[in-house]
């Protein structure tokens, strides 16, 4: 184990694990009112929050906390240690819970499986915390295995055959993917005798070639499932419209980035920018994240269903992060990172409307959107705010990023890059404006027809008139909803503000290209 | 370091001795389990007090008789046998809760407590047996001691399996006992002590038809395909019996043999030369792959399990098979790990069984909310067979795969994977019906005035077996837990190369 520059030891990484965690007892907890049982999940979901952003603060000063865990064999045990990027990907994922979380309470019906899903939503929460501040590859598979096993019983929610079958999918992918990873962690332990992150990587440069290739085409694959690189992408638009909104939202927001982030993690904490040019596999995954860019970008322009859609869009925007990785340059790398955060808003605002339209309107495909900008206008600016970032439109984060992103391919001259973002950007504007079209400008014929069958199966009698006099959702869904879009402005509003994501992405890119 | 001490005989002799007194006293309930637990606890104790001896190398020897100089009946307690009557000793005890519980009201009690208290004795013999003939002579008898067992229910079904059960052991015993000669004849001795005793100027041929022989003698009873046919007919079987003597004592003998043929009687360094382990090896990973297959197939709870089974034993096969330290020290370590993630489902399987009838697994949609504790303990187990992290199966499959990368067998690792992904395809479907499904029809209430989803004496076991899945998976380097035996053990196959780092 490398000790890490101004490694300290500090228990607080491991609180902000347990903290979640310990919802999952709350959770099952018998005899306690559901206003009880929520409003202590949203303190423990908050508490996470908030040591989230104090091992923020303590990266942002230098320091790197760190804490051994569990000491299985000497050649394994879990390490938990935070560094920039690691602060920058988890202060993410407790931020977008805390909001999905909120959002839950309000749109998960009562029933027996409600207190199933507050469980298993705190420990994949516990669980992708645990992703971001891994020390090493055992730490890192443990969890990330941990939060995508979990996960199957949030995309089963609903138990409808559809449901089901989109959860057996899922599963099935990424049992497959997890199995690669450990071949590659395995790989890795028996080349390098090591299995702790270091910022230059810590594979030996002598080691067989073919080796070194098997190992990181492993790891590829591996999180490459998780990361819907095409053509692994296959379960992620079942499992997202499957899912219930709240988790959807996590899901493309954070948890199919963890994949991408996996990526990151291999190329420039385990091989090393030097070890991975040296390989030469670099343009074939530049040509795989191009793939992804596009495919899931022409994929998206076709489906009916607005959480499909943007499902495709995750794939697509996901591609982006692989590609900065595959360029291997310290710009485009901190675009790719800041636009891990940005997305992760943009994509949860978008699915969080997308779940208001279901919940309140009964509207889940295009066609069942007219009007609704009239009847829901907060949710439907929302959304459009959202969508405009994902399109890359100043002021928003998306912009932002996609900027950064930009400049960083020049730098590097890589200029077919540059043409693969902008044409994903122009993608994003081709199958996320027509949804702001049918929400405000298709002219409503009559009663929708998703009205109609919401009235017809007695939905509309329980909650809100389901579109008559229909407003808008509950504060518990919309508040929520309007602060993730709110971030959306706000972080490309002060994006080099110090404690925003870039001077998180500047520290983490020094770390691994050295210097610059 | 040999020391001179009785507790290497003592050990096999007190369940003996137990067994003999059930027979003559068990008409009593009472004198029957006070004989059982008495002797259960006394052996475990007698195991355990050897336990910080071994950790430091002492190897504790008793000589019984010597009928001609080098061939005679001796008892040897070193690392590798003191791993496994550790493993068996320990069972032993709670399979006895268990079966107290499990066997309520059922017939021949005093015949089914009798003979498991012999099977345990001839299983602890087998672990500190000194040489090959005394190793044979309790391997013999345990094949016959099991037979009762199986056939306990005496119908057509169980009569015929205990039949097939005979045919395939005697047989494999024959093979050993040709092989046991062989070795005598060549190598002058029978003794186990050695890393190794036979050299390679009795020709290849001769060393080829031993390896032949004494593997076929002992694999059958580990169930390597294609010798494996008598083990899924043998779950007719109590449960109990499946529980301890398909997942322990029975088909671990025949592994725990093959590992002490690879090691003791030839040698890791005189096998590497030979090659003779690389057929093995391929034949262990294709049981692997192909049991698992079956398995998937499998409706009935305890065939599932007896596949899995054959599947799970293949590792260790397979681990000795690689010779390489870190290998062995996976095999070694599988042995308990599979032991008690075996034992834990088995233990379920029963629970459920006795609580609610349900012996399929298509029959057993919702039982997560009848029986949440048993198949909490069952997901453990199952989670310990795919090889997730913190669990017992991981560190095998971590250690195993490092020995095949170590072993130029990447091809093996190849087949961990594809094991892994099996076992999930098998385990899963059952925890999710458990769990996601809801129940097709009422299950039966909890019977008056019991607090817990069955009975205790079914409950205990299941809950400590399941923890010490966990407890193996976390913390296996502690000393004294089996990891550290395992290391000791290895050190001593591979003398002077101790495990790598």
């Amino acid at each position: 184990m490398t000790p890490a520059a101004g490694a300290v030891v500090s228990w607080w990484p491991a609180v902000a694990v347990a903290l979640p965690l310990a919802g999952v007892a709350v959770s099952a907890a018998f005899g306690w009112t559901e206003r009880r049982r929520d409003g202590l999940l949203a303190a423990l979901a908050f508490g996470a929050l908030v040591v989230a952003l104090g091992l923020g603060a303590a990266v942002l000063a230098g320091r790197t906390p760190e804490v051994r865990l569990l000491h299985m064999t000497s050649q394994l045990w879990m390490l938990l240690r935070v560094d920039a990027v690691g602060a920058l990907y988890g202060a993410t994922v407790a931020g977008l819970g805390l909001l999905a979380l909120v959002y839950a309470f309000g749109y998960v019906r009562p029933g027996p499986r409600r207190a199933r899903f507050f469980a298993f939503f705190m420990a994949c929460l516990a669980c992708t915390l645990g992703v971001a501040y891994a020390g090493n590859l055992l730490t890192f598979l443990v969890f990330y295995e941990a939060f995508s096993v979990l996960t199957y019983a949030l995309v089963i929610h609903e138990q409808t055959p559809a449901a089901v079958a989109a959860g057996t999918k899922y599963i099935a992918y990424i049992l497959v993917g997890g199995s690669l990873v450990l071949a590659g962690v395995l790989l890795t332990f028996f080349l390098a005798g090591d299995l702790s992150f270091v910022g230059g990587g810590f594979l030996p440069a002598d080691a067989a070639p073919g080796q070194l290739l098997v190992a990181f085409w492993c790891f590829v694959a591996g999180f490459g499932v998780k990361a819907a690189l095409v053509p692994l992408h296959g379960w992620v638009p079942d499992a997202h419209p499957a899912a219930p909104a709240p988790f959807s939202a996590l899901l493309s927001g954070v948890m199919v980035a963890a994949g991408a982030f996996g990526i990151m993690r291999v190329v420039f904490d385990v091989f090393g920018v030097a070890l991975f040019g040296s390989l030469g596999v670099a343009p074939w995954l530049t040509a795989l994240a191009a793939l992804t860019v596009l495919v899931g970008a022409a994929l998206a322009l076709g489906q009916a269903d607005v959480k499909r859609r943007l499902a495709y869009s995750t794939i697509s925007q996901m591609g982006y992060l692989t590609l900065a990785v595959s360029l291997a340059g310290s710009g485009v790398m901190a675009g790719g990172l800041v636009h891990l955060v940005h997305h992760a808003f943009m994509k949860g605002t978008l699915f969080f409307c997308a779940g208001l339209w279901i919940h309140v309107a009964g509207a889940r495909r295009l066609a069942e959107l007219r009007g609704v900008g009239a009847r829901m206008p907060l949710t439907t600016a929302a959304f459009t705010l959202a969508a405009l970032g994902m399109i890359g439109v100043p002021p928003l984060s998306g912009f932002v990023s996609k900027w950064w992103l930009g400049i960083g391919m020049l730098e590097i001259g890589q200029g077919l890059a540059l043409a693969v973002l902008l044409a994903g950007a122009l993608l994003a504007a081709a199958y996320l404006l027509p949804v702001v079209y049918a929400a405000y400008f298709a002219p409503p014929e009559g009663r929708a027809p998703a009205a109609d069958r919401a009235a017809a199966d007695g939905r509309a009698a329980a909650g809100p008139p389901a579109w008559g006099g229909a407003r808008e959702a509950p504060w518990t869904m919309l508040g929520p909803t309007l602060v993730a879009a709110a971030l959306t402005l706000v972080f490309g509003l002060g994006s080099h503000l110090r404690g925003f994501p870039l001077a998180f992405a500047e520290r983490a890119a020094r770390a691994w290209f050295g210097g610059g | 370091m040999d020391v001179v001490d009785a507790r290497p005989i003592l050990a096999p002799f007190v369940s003996f001795l137990c067994a003999g007194l059930v027979f003559a006293f068990g008409r009593s309930i009472f004198w029957r389990r006070f004989f059982t637990f008495l002797a259960a606890f006394i052996k475990m104790g007698l195991v355990f007090s050897m336990l910080p001896g071994t950790l430091r190398g002492v190897v504790y020897v008793y000589e019984f008789v010597e009928f001609t100089p080098g061939i005679g009946i001796g008892f040897r307690a070193d690392a590798y046998g003191m791993f496994f009557a550790l493993v068996s000793s320990t069972l032993w005890l709670f399979t006895t809760i268990y079966a107290i519980g499990y066997m309520q009201g059922d017939r021949d009690r005093v015949r089914f407590f009798g003979f498991f208290a012999l099977c345990v004795s001839t299983t602890v013999g087998v672990a500190f047996a000194e040489n090959l003939l005394t190793f044979f002579l309790f391997y013999e008898t345990l094949t016959i001691c099991t037979y009762p067992l199986v056939v306990h229910a005496e119908t057509r079904e169980a009569l015929r399996a205990g039949r097939i059960y005979l045919t395939y052991t005697l047989i494999g015993g024959g093979f050993a006992l040709i092989g046991a000669v062989m070795v005598s004849a060549t190598a002058g001795t029978l003794t186990l002590a050695q890393p190794g005793i036979l050299t390679d100027d009795v020709g290849v041929v001769t060393l080829a038809i031993i390896f032949v022989c004494l593997t076929i003698g002992f694999g059958v009873k580990a169930g390597i395909m294609p010798l494996h046919g008598w083990l899924p007919i043998a779950m007719v079987a109590p449960t109990p019996v499946s529980a301890l003597l398909h997942a322990v004592a029975v088909v671990k003998v025949g592994a725990f043999g093959v590992t002490r043929v690879i090691y003791n009687v030839f040698g890791a360094e005189l096998l590497g030369e030979l090659g003779f382990t690389v057929p093995l090896g391929l034949l262990a990973g294709f049981t692997i792959v192909a049991s698992s297959t079956i398995a998937l197939t499998q409706d009935h709870l305890k065939r599932r399990l007896a596949y899995s089974t054959i599947s799970q034993l293949s590792y260790i096969l397979l681990g000795a098979a690689l010779l390489t330290p870190l290998a062995a020290t996976a095999a070694i370590v599988h042995v308990a790990n599979q032991a008690f993630a075996k034992i834990t489902m088995f233990f379920v399987v029963g629970a459920i069984a006795r609580t609610t009838g349900k012996k399929y697994v298509s029959e057993i949609d919702g039982i997560a909310a009848r029986m949440p504790i048993s198949m909490a303990a069952f997901t453990i187990a199952a989670l310990s067979f795919v090889g997730v992290p913190l669990t017992a199966g991981f560190i095998t499959k971590w250690y195993l795969a490092l020995g095949a990368l170590q072993a130029d067998a990447w091809w093996f690792v190849l087949v961990l994977i594809v094991s892994a992904l099996l076992n999930a395809g098998y385990f899963f479907p059952i925890v999710h019906r458990a769990y996601f499904r809801p129940a097709k029809e009422p299950w039966p209430p909890f019977e008056e005035g019991r607090r817990f989803e069955t009975a205790k004496t079914l409950l205990f076991p299941i809950v400590i077996c399941a923890a010490y899945v966990l407890l193996l998976g976390v913390t296996a380097e502690v000393p004294g837990m089996p990891f550290s035996i395992a290391q000791v053990a290895v050190e001593s196959f591979f003398a002077g190369g101790g495990v790598a780092p």
